[in-house]
């Protein structure tokens, strides 16, 4: 009897911790997933010519240039992405589509022009550079938030914006860090800081939202640099032309417009 | 005569301009500066010069658009200085592409061409090769040679009918013996050099010698599924006119089907033909070829990081195969069912700015090779540096790859693009 009355409130009690833990979590997951939204799945859809600057250890110089379309098709879930490729010249002309699902491996399609061919690309690569940048494709389309646990480390201020400071750490044993230290800015609710650390716990990387400018009432991080700190090096993205809702239709994510760039968005 | 030409050109001027005005905003100009200098590593190969590359080349895109239609141009010029130096030009692209109500699209003009599934296997994909440029080290933009063509896509809610039709039939770009040997059966051994040209001799320029290629495609679910026909000419001179004694180009007929799909964190594809040779339907007139079934089945995935892989297997079976050996008496060297396994290495080093490249074919059926390597060092985003080969192996001399088998190449290419 007595013992029956400890086990059940040693019960309640775990009960009550783990649903206080979990009630913690679940405002660092909220929060997580607002930034996420907002980073990621602004408006329905987006459109913006982009200018990458890759920066070696020895200070040279390497530029990408091109324009994106985005179409969310469910805020938080599938999302499809179009590229044309403008610069350098071997890339000149060159168009990429993802059909992104967070839940099931992303479709990839290559068109290259110069041999009219379409190639389907292997995705099981989320943590390899984009384009030859510092960027992953990952770190391009954004990471979905349930793929780690979150946990707030504190509130403080950071470059004079008041920020959340919380720390995610992949379900996953095997997966493309060890752990992340996101900063959130309360005013935005936009990521200002990502540091990835392996699984040694070393600094690897460090995002930084540079810029943040309100397009058509929509912050937007316009400015995104992306430091390697163990290879010394680091990329710049800069996002210019930005329109978001621009109607653009699910068909021009399909064979057809790989093709054929859609010229009243792509210029 | 002359005046109609004149005429002519004059209209066709006035059209360009007039359209160009008329639909064009802006043109753009690009393209490339590229030395290639390679040389041949057999001492006995026949051909008239050691060299198999000692060129410089000149391409300059012209590009313009409207939300109506798209114009393209891509245009050659080449100092050729392998054998006997001389100027060179070609017409790569030259193409409008336009859209006819929501559903169809047009492209019309000089334009490269590829659909099916395989890596460098063609089964398919009947539009023209060019190995003599694949063979030395020219860009892989290179190995589709041109075709004047009319392309008509019709995008139906069931899956897409793409429509080809070429009035002049256009041949792969085969080695001649000018710059590659190659073996001949009528001298028992590999040849090159002038006594040696090798040409075939093509269909008469008549309305119904014109190419048909069609395809519908759709997609189910994550796999892309098509089916294939075409109406033409073997793209070989694989023929031989006794009465002649020229090498021609039979007539085929192909039926076809691939599919593609991601499937264990890779992609596969599995792409079928049956080659309908119809000048020899029974297969017992030995200087056609016999009609005959392909298959092939690849798979590609990133092994690790920056390391993608893939594998493919080709089989062939050729059909009436008694009647053939019975048409060549009894006795041939020829097997019924070919074999030719391939794999593609491509690493991608220091952010993107290396790429080792390597491709081998292996036929164990045939017993020959060949194998490609390249290596691009991307110095900066105008320059690219280039090192590669090209390497043939046979037992014998007469088999796909035996026949170069003394055409092994090194090349230099340096690429300036703006």
């Amino acid at each position: 009897m007595n013992f029956t009355k400890f086990s059940i409130l040693v019960t309640a009690l775990i009960f009550a911790l783990s649903l206080n833990l979990s009630a913690q979590d679940g405002v660092a997951e909220d929060l997580m997933k607002e930034a996420h939204l907002n980073n990621f799945y602004a408006a329905d859809d987006g459109l913006a010519e982009v200018n990458m600057s890759i920066v070696n250890s020895s200070g040279k110089e390497r530029n990408r240039q091109f324009s994106m379309l985005r179409l969310d098709n469910e805020e938080g879930g599938m999302q499809k992405y179009y590229t044309y490729f403008h610069k350098p010249y071997d890339v000149a002309r060159l168009t990429f589509m993802v059909h992104k699902n967070p839940f099931e491996t992303d479709q990839r399609w290559l068109y290259i022009p110069s041999v009219d061919l379409v190639k389907r690309i292997s995705a099981d690569d989320k943590g390899s550079s984009f384009v030859g940048s510092d960027f992953s494709y990952e770190d391009v389309s954004g990471r979905h938030w349930s793929d780690d646990t979150h946990k707030i480390l504190e509130e403080k201020e950071h470059n004079g914006m008041q920020v959340y400071v919380i720390e995610s750490v992949p379900k996953s044993d095997d997966d493309v860090f060890a752990k992340k230290i996101t900063y959130i800015d309360k005013e935005h609710m936009l990521p200002v800081r990502e540091e990835y650390y392996d699984d040694k716990g070393e600094l690897e990387r460090i995002y930084t939202a540079e810029k943040i400018e309100v397009v058509e009432e929509i912050p937007t991080v316009t400015l995104r640099k992306m430091e390697n700190v163990k290879k010394d090096q680091h990329t710049i993205v800069e996002f210019s032309s930005i329109d978001y809702n621009v109607g653009v239709k699910d068909n021009i994510f399909t064979e057809r417009y790989l093709k054929n760039p859609p010229r009243q968005y792509i210029k | 005569m002359n005046y109609t030409k004149i005429k002519l050109i004059t209209i066709m001027a006035i059209v360009l301009v007039l359209s160009s005005t008329a639909f064009a905003e802006d043109v753009y100009i690009s393209g490339f500066l590229q030395g290639l200098y390679g040389g041949g590593l057999d001492d006995d190969n026949p051909t008239p010069s050691e060299l198999t590359a000692a060129e410089t080349r000149l391409q300059l895109k012209l590009e313009s658009y409207s939300d109506l239609a798209e114009f393209f141009g891509r245009l050659d010029f080449v100092y050729d200085g392998y054998d006997e130096p001389e100027y060179d030009w070609e017409l790569r692209e030259g193409y409008i592409k336009f859209r006819l109500g929501n559903y169809f699209d047009f492209k019309v003009g000089r334009q490269v061409l590829t659909w099916g599934t395989g890596d460098l296997i063609f089964i398919n994909d009947l539009f023209a090769k060019d190995y003599r440029s694949f063979f030395i080290g020219r860009d892989d933009q290179y190995l589709k040679a041109p075709q004047d063509a009319l392309r008509g896509a019709y995008y139906s809610p069931i899956g897409t009918f793409s429509l080809v039709y070429t009035p002049r039939f256009t041949p792969n770009r085969i080695p001649t013996g000018m710059r590659l040997s190659y073996f001949n059966p009528m001298v028992g051994d590999i040849v090159g050099g002038a006594d040696y040209f090798f040409e075939g001799r093509l269909p008469e320029a008549e309305i119904e010698n014109g190419e048909i290629a069609g395809r519908f495609k759709r997609y189910f679910g994550t796999a892309d599924f098509a089916l294939y026909g075409y109406r033409g000419f073997y793209k070989n001179p694989e023929g031989f006119d006794p009465s002649t004694m020229e090498a021609y180009y039979p007539r085929l007929n192909v039926y076809g089907a691939s599919i593609r799909m991601p499937i264990f964190e890779g992609i596969a594809w599995l792409e079928g033909g049956y080659y309908d040779s119809r000048e020899d339907t029974d297969g017992d007139n030995p200087n056609i070829p016999n009609s005959s079934v392909t298959g092939l089945v690849g798979f590609e995935r990133q092994i690790v990081t920056n390391l993608t892989v893939n594998l493919q297997y080709q089989g062939e079976v050729m059909m009436n195969y008694d009647e053939f050996v019975e048409s060549v008496g009894g006795q041939t060297e020829v097997d019924e069912v070919y074999h030719l396994l391939t794999s593609r290495v491509t690493k991608l080093m220091r952010m993107e700015t290396v790429v080792l490249s390597l491709f081998g074919f292996y036929s164990p059926s045939q017993e020959d090779f060949y194998g490609r390597f390249s290596l691009d060092y991307k110095y900066t985003d105008h320059l690219t540096l280039t090192v590669g080969g090209n390497i043939f192996a046979g037992n014998d001399k007469f088999t796909d790859f035996g026949t170069f088998q003394k055409n092994d190449n090194v090349y230099l290419k340096i690429t300036y693009g703006y």
